[in-house]
Parts: C-alpha cells; sequence; structure tokens
C-alpha cells in the first residue's frame, strides 16, 4: 500500500476551487505526518490543463482521468474513474470537498472500494501515525471523533480546515488513468443556475432574517440590503421558509443549510435548536432580536435588543459609512 | 410498480445525551420519522398511485422503530419491514446500506427505491449512493422534482437540487432515489388509516433471513470520542438610546474586532 494521501481537485473554467486550495495544504500537512507523499486526483473533461495547473502547486504526483463523460458530474463516471485509479495505486487516504456533489461522490465510492469514510467533516489530523476526523453530528449537538480500520479513508471535508495553498512552482509528473469500461446509466440533460443562486457555505458573512421581521416584505425589504452592505449573502429561519416568505435554499439550520461564515447576523430570529444547528460555528454571531430572552443570545458575540425594522436600516446605513470611509 | 422507501425513526429534537460508553441517549425525546424520510414516502405513493403497484416501507433498527412504520402505513404504504438483528446495531452508514441491498434483492421485484437525502441524527447523507452502489443500480439524489418515472420504459427523469444549480437528470430504472424537502407535501393518514395500521402486521427480518454474514458488516470507523459541542465565549450587549447608536457603535466594535 502506497503512503499517498489524496485529494479530488475540482476546477471551474480551469481555475482550482478554493476548496481544493484547501485540501492542497490539507493533503500536504497529512502526508508529511503519515510520510508519505501527497497526490492530487483530477476527473475531468479538461483533466490536462488542470493537471498542470496542480502540478504548479509543488505536487508530486498529479493522477488523471481526461473523457468527455466526466464534463459533468455523475456518479457513475466519476465513482468508476476514481475506484479503477484506486485500486491500481492504492492511496491511504483521499480528501474531497463536502458539496452535495462530493457527499454522493464519497458514499458511492466508499461502498465500491471498501473504504472507510467520513462524512462532512469539519477537521482531519494524523494521531499516534492514524488518522482521525472530527465531525458533528444531530444537528451540531455531538462532536464526533472517528478513527478507521481501513486499508483506504475517504474523507469530505467542510470548508475553513485549512489555509490555501499558493502556487510554488514544481516538476511533479502527471500519471494519466484510462476511462474504464463503466455502465452509464445516467445522463445530465441539463445544468440551470438557480436564480439569485448564493452557496451560502462559501459565504464569509451571513446576514438572515427570522419572523420578527413581521412580513415578507419587510424581509425583501431589509435584509438583502444589510447583506450587501456587508457584501454577504443572505439566509432565513425555518420558520419563515415555511411560511413561504423564502425559497427553501436559503434555509440555514438543521433542515436546510449548515454553515460556518466569518459573521453571521441574526435578525429576528428566536433561535430555535434546529437553527443553531446551522450556524452556532459561526466566527462571530451578532443577535437582534426585540425579546432579550431569546435564546439566540446565547450563541450570540454581540447582541442588540430592540425592534428589527428600525435596527436593520440604521445598521445598513452605518456599514455603507464605514465601508465609505 | 414496486416501490420501497428505507425510513428511520430518530428524536425529534437532537438535544441528546452522550452516555459514558459514547453512545447517543435520546431518552424522553418524541421519536418521528427523519424529515426527509416523510418526502421519500410521499412520492412513492404518488408514483405508485400513477403507475399502480405497491409501496414496501423498511426500516433498519429495534422494536421501537416499529412506530416509524406504522405511520408510513397509515400514510399509504401497503407493507412494512423491520429488519431487526441485535448483530445489525452500530455497523454504521455503510452497514446499514449493506443490510438494505440484502433487503431490495430478498424483495426481488424492485422497481425504484426512496430514501430522504440524509437522516436528520446521524446526517452523513452516505445510506441512498451507496445502497445504490451494493446493488448495482444508478442512484439520483437530492432530487427535488420528479419528471417522469416510468416502469414500463424504464426510465427516470428528476431535477436535482445543488448548491447553486439545477440538474436535470435521467436514468435508467431500477433506480435509489434521495428525497429533499418540499419535493412534495407529505399527506396526513385518516384516523381509519391509523386503526388499521396500528392492527398491521409487520414481519421482522433478521441477518439470517437475508443471507447476511454479519462479519462482513463491521464498521471501518470507530468513535473514538463524542462530546457536547464546545460553549460559545460568553457575548456582550451592545446598548444605546437610539437604533442608530446601536448601530454605529456595533459596526465600530465588528472593524476592531477585525471581523468587517
Amino acid at each position: 500500500m502506497a503512503n499517498e494521501v489524496w485529494l479530488l481537485a475540482e476546477a471551474h473554467s480551469g481555475e482550482l476551487t478554493a476548496a481544493t486550495k484547501e485540501l492542497i495544504s490539507k493533503a500536504q500537512e497529512l502526508a508529511a505526518a503519515l510520510g508519505g507523499q501527497p497526490a492530487a486526483l483530477v476527473l475531468s473533461s479538461n483533466a490536462a490543463q488542470v493537471a498542470e495547473t496542480l502540478l504548479s502547486y509543488g505536487l508530486p504526483k498529479v493522477y488523471s482521468v481526461e473523457n468527455p463523460a466526466l464534463e459533468h458530474y455523475t456518479t457513475d463516471a466519476f465513482v468508476g474513474a476514481a475506484a479503477a485509479l484506486i485500486r491500481q495505486h492504492q492511496p491511504c487516504v483521499l480528501l474531497t470537498g463536502a458539496s452535495l456533489q462530493m457527499r454522493d461522490f464519497t458514499a458511492a465510492l466508499a461502498a465500491d472500494v471498501d473504504a472507510g469514510l467520513g462524512s462532512d467533516c469539519t477537521g482531519v489530523a494524523v494521531r499516534d501515525g492514524h488518522i482521525v476526523a472530527m465531525r458533528p453530528s444531530h444537528g451540531a449537538n455531538v462532536i464526533n471523533t472517528l478513527g478507521f480500520n481501513s486499508d483506504l479513508v475517504i474523507i469530505s471535508l467542510r470548508r475553513q480546515v485549512a489555509p490555501e495553498a499558493q502556487p510554488a512552482g514544481g516538476s511533479g509528473e502527471v500519471i494519466r488513468g484510462q476511462f474504464p469500461q463503466v455502465a452509464q446509466r445516467m445522463r445530465v440533460v441539463k445544468v440551470e443556475d438557480k436564480s439569485n443562486a448564493v452557496n451560502l457555505a462559501d459565504s464569509q458573512i451571513i446576514v438572515s432574517g427570522g419572523r420578527g421581521l413581521g412580513s415578507a416584505e419587510n424581509y425583501e425589504k431589509l435584509v438583502p440590503t444589510l447583506a450587501q452592505a456587508f457584501n454577504g449573502a443572505y439566509g432565513a429561519s425555518r420558520a419563515i421558509v415555511d411560511a413561504g416568505w423564502v425559497p427553501y435554499e436559503r434555509q440555514v439550520g438543521q433542515t436546510g443549510k449548515t454553515v460556518s461564515p466569518k459573521l453571521y447576523v441574526a435578525c429576528g430570529i428566536s433561535g430555535a435548536i434546529q437553527h443553531l444547528a446551522g450556524m452556532r460555528n459561526s466566527g462571530t454571531i451578532v443577535a437582534i432580536n426585540k425579546d432579550p430572552d431569546a435564546p439566540i443570545f446565547k450563541v450570540a458575540t454581540y447582541g442588540l435588543v430592540g425592534d428589527v425594522n428600525e435596527l436593520l436600516p440604521a445598521l445598513t446605513e452605518a456599514v455603507e459609512q464605514k465601508t465609505r470611509s | 410498480m414496486h416501490a420501497v422507501v428505507f425510513i428511520k425513526q430518530v428524536p425529534q429534537q437532537n438535544s441528546v445525551k452522550i452516555t459514558p460508553d459514547k453512545q447517543i441517549d435520546a431518552s424522553g425525546i418524541e421519536p418521528i420519522i427523519s424529515l426527509f424520510d416523510e418526502y421519500a414516502i410521499e412520492e412513492a405513493l404518488l408514483q405508485v398511485e400513477k403507475n399502480g403497484g405497491k409501496v414496501t416501507v423498511v426500516t433498519i433498527g429495534g422494536e421501537e422503530q416499529i412506530d416509524a412504520l406504522r405511520k408510513a402505513l397509515a400514510m399509504g404504504a401497503d407493507q412494512a419491514i423491520l429488519v431487526n438483528d441485535p448483530a445489525l446495531r452500530n455497523i454504521g452508514s455503510l452497514g446499514a446500506a449493506k443490510v438494505g441491498a440484502a433487503v431490495v434483492r430478498k424483495l426481488g421485484d424492485v422497481d425504484v427505491v426512496f430514501c430522504g437525502k440524509q437522516s436528520t441524527d446521524d446526517e452523513t447523507a452516505v445510506f441512498g449512493p451507496a445502497v445504490a452502489r451494493y446493488l448495482d443500480m444508478p442512484v439520483l439524489s437530492y432530487v427535488y422534482k420528479v419528471h417522469e418515472l416510468d416502469p414500463g420504459a424504464k426510465r427516470v427523469v428528476v431535477d436535482r437540487a445543488m448548491e447553486t444549480t439545477t440538474e436535470t437528470v435521467e436514468a435508467t430504472l431500477p433506480a435509489v432515489l434521495t428525497t429533499v424537502k418540499d419535493l412534495n407535501q407529505p399527506r396526513y393518514p385518516s384516523l381509519l388509516k391509523i386503526k388499521k395500521a396500528q392492527k398491521a402486521d409487520i414481519p421482522r427480518w433478521t441477518a439470517a433471513d437475508l443471507g447476511l454474514n454479519t462479519a462482513e458488516l463491521a464498521p471501518k470507523v470507530t468513535y473514538l470520542d463524542r462530546v457536547p459541542p464546545p460553549p460559545r465565549p460568553k457575548g456582550s450587549m451592545i446598548d444605546g438610546g437610539s437604533a442608530q447608536e446601536k448601530a454605529r457603535k456595533l459596526v465600530d466594535v465588528l472593524v476592531n474586532a477585525q471581523v468587517i
């Protein structure tokens, strides 16, 4: 078994994603601690170009499979290609991001190659020569430390687990794999951008609104405006998603998105356990609520008691003034 | 057509306790069907109403999970199976998926398998894609709209809800579909159906019934530790005479802390 720590690299329009740059740093760190080598895995319809970019980050090896079937993610094509390379080269760790596609990929791949799997982890490290991973469960009420007893450990990792790697120049080699003969039973017919879509998980600042805003009109008038002043994204509590004020994809919480931005501003959100599950790992939490006993204040770094319909316009103005000055 | 739905009973609130031997203690918390599984049940019922056939609901777990199966029967499922074997406890998501695959194989004539995108307790989102892999079926995860599900033509077309995009994907049947919130509107069972479901005969299957070698189900993941999340540092309140004053003070604090 090779002591190689692989990361699955993802690129958009030829550019490595920020998540991939974090995974490069993490793979380098783990490989050093395990006495092995980091390597990237790229599965793409333009893998050759992405592989060259990856080499410039100082990786000694890049495993690459290029095929038109890899233009859009399908479980069959991606897992088929990855499983073939894994069986051939036998890495001891594979790191991926924790996007929905990667959650799908890692689950099917772990089943295929009989690996140990840590899904949607917030950290991974080497302890006493073994991989351990941290993952929250039960709406972030339980923090699990996972150990593994398999030859291969697959970990899907959330953002902000390592600094983004910087290009360092390099003279590594690209190992080209064949696209295997796999059953291709699924086909992507079309991919459409959602209107006003934003990946909340990638946002550094999130302003969220809840029932305390009083109406969908107030939400629409105040929350996106404040988010824009912060140059951030906007989300919502389950209560107002269920009430139909805001579409589901904006929902932060256990049954919506889990986020950990640098700054989370909760406006008129009482702080139900289901909401806290989705945002309690944020760096700084600001809570704005008229009820001083609202549970949201228990997790807040800074609390403001008052009417959100007065405080949000004032805050938008204060933020705009500060960023103008 | 034959639709199989895997469901799991979970605590309604996740304010669970952790026992000294690192197990989850959810005693005293009301058990419910995991949210995303309700959409899986409803979609199976809708598709079978359209195409004819039957819905089988399956749970892998202890006797306490029987209530979830009875609720699914009350919603309209035709039969329920509880896979209950002490040897199948704590086998993890991948182990459960192996058991699930064995259930589908034993049922034999399955056109489509539904399950929630993830449970709301363990939240691994592994079961659906893994059960598909073990069954050598395609998987369509994060489904929020079913355009077409045609068991005759062996074809399914769905929309998948990704982070910033909607993907329309077609696949061959049989297939595994995992469901997100708002895919449909799960129905409320009638009182009559609830009463009927209480009396329904629910067979118990064991590892032996499924021809499973439990040694092969040993989990590859162990819990080295399980703890509550660290408490957040104590916060402070920002006071002021007016909304403007409070807002200005907050912005100053955020700037000083280099948050913005």
